[in-house]
């Protein structure tokens, strides 16, 4: 007993000078390098970058795979640091990786709307890495609205779709996410007015919108911070997320109109009834082998958001997963590195060749 | 060194980090022994404190009357910042400063001409192509390994 009394007196004391020492060492270093995997950036096209990634093993898998991230945040979450990134992990086991990730929309960008995202951006992402590998089969695999563009895109190019389509946390059903819902109810939300006066939505305004979902999270990161002040592990991982999680792009103001209107006020997507461009988008009519991997405590894209999303997709090869964790953890450290990325590689690596 | 796991409740814009916290071990021997962690009842107090407001929250968040507050600050705030943003254009138009509509038409001008750089780039290429040796190019004849057995 005295012995477990001192013990634990020692360990409090440790962590308390270690919590010192290296807050002060937090407050002095700068963040860790993100998303640095050797690449090249093939194509250029508004917020659009189309990077290839530089193969790690000397054989690939024949068919190369396109990473399509959400428009509201930027790529590096799938390639953080060497050991807790997706993309090294895709390149280790033998894929030929790329991703489309996007930069803030510039002020003559604002008129960009469904139809570039869609048939321009992911469409376009596609041509050229047929382009450059001479493959014509490509696996699509998109992460939260970048899996609603790439399930699109798939929907109106059922004869061209893509060989294997993979989407991580892809809300469908829209009337599900209330209080998304709730904060744009068009009796009080001027969706118009907001794109007409400013041409984008603001990221500060997303950030509000995401950090509201869970009021009292901000405030408990950085006590979980201050807590774990001393575990070197859990500083670099805050950082790289915090990061990561305040790094989010403003919308270009017709795309964040389409959306609001089309897929949260009309829920078009689910419905049957969404159009791009004035085409039919007919999710039933997707054949290629298809996967969505959901969290379990996804607090964003909630499971009735994106449960659905299965059923109305018409593949006959077709498989959901709920996996533990949340919309990012999902996707990235540590539970992503024991249980997503594993499960992809399975689905995809027969399904490559 | 000790392995261990995240026990801590969710971060927002963090999400869960599953990062190193305590192990039952730890649990278990804490039970036995005073708590002498400083933060040991700060640590019970946040993670209550955090479920009630977003329970409580969420709950407020989600009322019409809350969405209907939320929008008629959000569009006085656009209004304002479109007062602001023509009132200025105006002061310097009469200062004979560009303006942000002038900036962004010159950045207009500037994508157009990034846009013309690349078609340039593309022809050169064609007639002159780089002469940094291309990297090798990889074998695209790879195969699954086969299934171990104990999966």
């Amino acid at each position: 007993m005295a012995t477990a009394f001192i013990d634990s007196a020692q360990s409090t004391v440790d962590r308390a000078i270690q919590r010192n020492l290296k807050g002060l060492g937090y407050l002095a270093s700068s963040a860790p390098v993100l998303g640095a995997s050797p690449k090249d950036v093939v194509l250029s096209r508004g917020p659009l970058r189309l990077y290839h990634y530089h193969p790690l093993t000397d054989e690939v898998y024949r068919v190369p795979v396109l990473l399509v991230m959400a428009t509201t945040n930027r790529g590096y979450i799938f390639d953080m640091v060497p050991g807790q990134s997706l993309v090294e992990f895709l390149l280790l086991r033998g894929y030929d990786v790329f991703m489309a990730d996007w930069e803030a929309p510039r002020a003559e960008d604002r008129a960009l709307g469904m139809k570039d995202y869609v048939e321009d951006f992911v469409g376009g992402s596609i041509a050229e890495v047929q382009r450059l590998t001479g493959e014509s089969d490509v696996s699509l695999v998109g992460y939260c609205m970048g899996g609603v563009l790439s399930v699109l895109w798939s929907g109106l190019n059922h004869a061209a779709g893509p060989k294997n389509l993979a989407v991580f946390t892809t809300p469908v059903d829209f009337h599900q996410m209330t209080l998304f819902q709730a904060w744009s109810d068009k009796r009080y939300f001027d969706v118009d007015r907001l794109v007409d006066t400013l041409g984008m939505a603001p990221a500060e305004m997303l950030a509000t919108a995401f950090d509201m979902l869970r009021p009292a999270g901000r405030v408990a990161a950085n006590f979980q911070l201050l807590d774990n002040l001393w575990n070197d592990d859990f500083v670099k991982s805050h950082r790289m997320f915090d990061r990561w999680s305040n790094d989010m792009l403003p919308l270009a103001g017709e795309y964040f109109r389409e959306t609001t209107k089309q897929l949260v006020w009309d829920n078009a997507l689910f419905e049957g009834t969404m159009k791009v461009g004035g085409r039919p988008v007919a999710l039933d009519r997707i054949t290629a082998p298809f996967l969505h991997i959901t969290a379990e405590h996804d607090h964003i894209v909630t499971t009735g958001a994106s449960a659905p999303l299965l059923g109305l997709i018409g593949s006959d090869d077709k498989e959901q997963v709920v996996l533990k964790g949340g919309h990012v953890s999902l996707i990235a450290g540590p539970n992503a590195v024991k249980r997503m990325w594993p499960k992809l590689d399975a689905w995809l690596a027969e399904k490559s060749i | 060194m000790n392995k261990r796991k995240s026990e801590s409740s969710a971060c927002a814009g963090l999400q869960r980090l599953d990062v190193p916290a305590l192990t039952a071990n730890d649990r278990g021997r804490m039970a036995e022994t005073p708590n002498l962690d400083p933060f040991g009842l700060a640590r019970s107090w946040m993670s209550q404190w955090e479920k009630l407001v977003n329970e409580h929250g969420t709950e407020l968040l989600a009322k019409p009357e809350t969405a209907q507050a939320m929008q008629a600050m959000s569009g006085a705030a656009v209004q304002l910042q479109a007062a602001s943003t023509e009132a200025s254009a105006k002061l310097l138009a009469a200062a004979n400063l560009p303006s942000r509509t002038d900036f962004e038409a010159l950045g207009a001008r500037l994508g157009a001409i990034e846009a013309a750089l690349a078609r340039i780039e593309q022809r050169l290429r064609a007639v002159a192509p780089d002469r940094t040796p291309p990297r090798p190019p990889v074998a695209r004849t790879r195969k699954p390994p086969a299934p171990s057995g104990d999966a």
